[in-house]
């Protein structure tokens, strides 16, 4: 069997994590991401801005309360990019069986 | 958590983690199926009493249940602000809850208006619609709840609804005065109950982030 490549962007834990908390709700807040991760706020924002570059993620600022809110949500792009890694990743699993 | 590659069981067993953790974290206050479930119960019993006592209060107790919409709005915006996180099915329980509000509208305003117009043409069948009515309340009450339970995966809600349905059989061959405890325990099992078992599980949760 040939494997396929792992997608590089969801296949490390912190982007991957984030990704699988958007795709179980329609919108999450930094502090929410930030708490369920357990990650900091600067390794967070880094990975979070990764996963925006690639299209996986929508990233909205504004103002809440006169305080910075950062909400994301999963885009098309990301929840099929999300289908194909766990796809692949039961294929690795199949084979390893 | 650390920023690093990791195996294709590692991968699914933090994909599976963090779905139950997005799915863990949202937690009804239950205080909106309290507030409707004791308004519609004290109403309902006030009523029954005012019939069985033939006394009558100097306002008509249902007004209540219009007040309550007051601090129904206030705790929604409250809760809506708290929230970290958007649910899929939190738009399309807003949008059953606020047609079950205007549905409810609408039926008192059919009621109200075919009670006046039956007084003008025909008098003795007031009482005869009379009988029937709760059992539209009763259907209307059942409708969402039955949804809400279903969707939220929130057996105590569901069965509540069922009860509401359930109901209609009694209400079909009992008084108006009857039908009014036959409403106070729909509000109690379908709202009321589900509500207090939603608080504690609320309290509970906090209690164990703190």
């Amino acid at each position: 069997m040939i494997f396929k490549d792992l997608d590089p962007i969801l296949h490390s834990q912190l982007r991957l994590a984030v990704v699988s908390l958007l795709i179980t709700v329609k919108e999450a807040e930094f502090t929410f991401l930030k708490q369920k991760t357990n990650s900091t706020a600067g390794n967070l924002s880094v990975q979070i801005q990764k996963l925006k570059d690639a299209g996986y993620i929508d990233v909205t600022k504004e103002f809440k309360d006169n305080y910075p809110l950062t909400t994301c949500r999963i885009t098309k792009t990301g929840v099929s990019a999300f289908e194909v890694y766990v796809s692949n990743l039961k294929a690795y699993l199949e084979v390893g069986k | 958590m650390e920023q690093g590659q990791f195996n294709p069981n590692e991968s699914l067993k933090l994909i599976d983690d963090m779905i139950r953790k997005a799915k863990g974290s949202y937690h009804d206050t239950g205080i909106g199926p309290i507030l409707w479930g004791t308004v519609i119960s004290i109403c309902a019993i006030i009523t029954w009493t005012e019939r069985q006592y033939d006394y009558s209060l100097p306002f008509d107790i249902w007004f209540l249940s219009l007040i309550a919409v007051v601090p129904q709005i206030f705790i929604s915006i409250r809760e809506r602000k708290q929230r970290m996180a958007v649910r899929y099915e939190d738009k399309a329980m807003g949008y059953i809850w606020s047609t079950f509000g205007i549905a409810i509208f609408l039926l008192i305003l059919i009621n109200n208006t075919l009670i006046v117009a039956l007084k003008e043409n025909a008098p003795d069948s007031v009482s005869i619609f009379g009988d029937y009515i709760s059992a539209f309340f009763l259907l209307i009450y059942g409708i969402p709840t039955i949804i809400t339970g279903g969707v939220m995966k929130f057996k105590y809600m569901l069965w509540g609804g069922v009860i509401c349905w359930l109901l209609i059989i009694p209400s079909l061959f009992s008084s108006s005065k009857t039908d009014m405890l036959l409403i106070a325990v729909a509000a109690i099992a379908a709202w009321l109950i589900p509500g207090l078992i939603l608080r504690n599980r609320y309290i509970k949760k906090q209690h164990c982030d703190i």
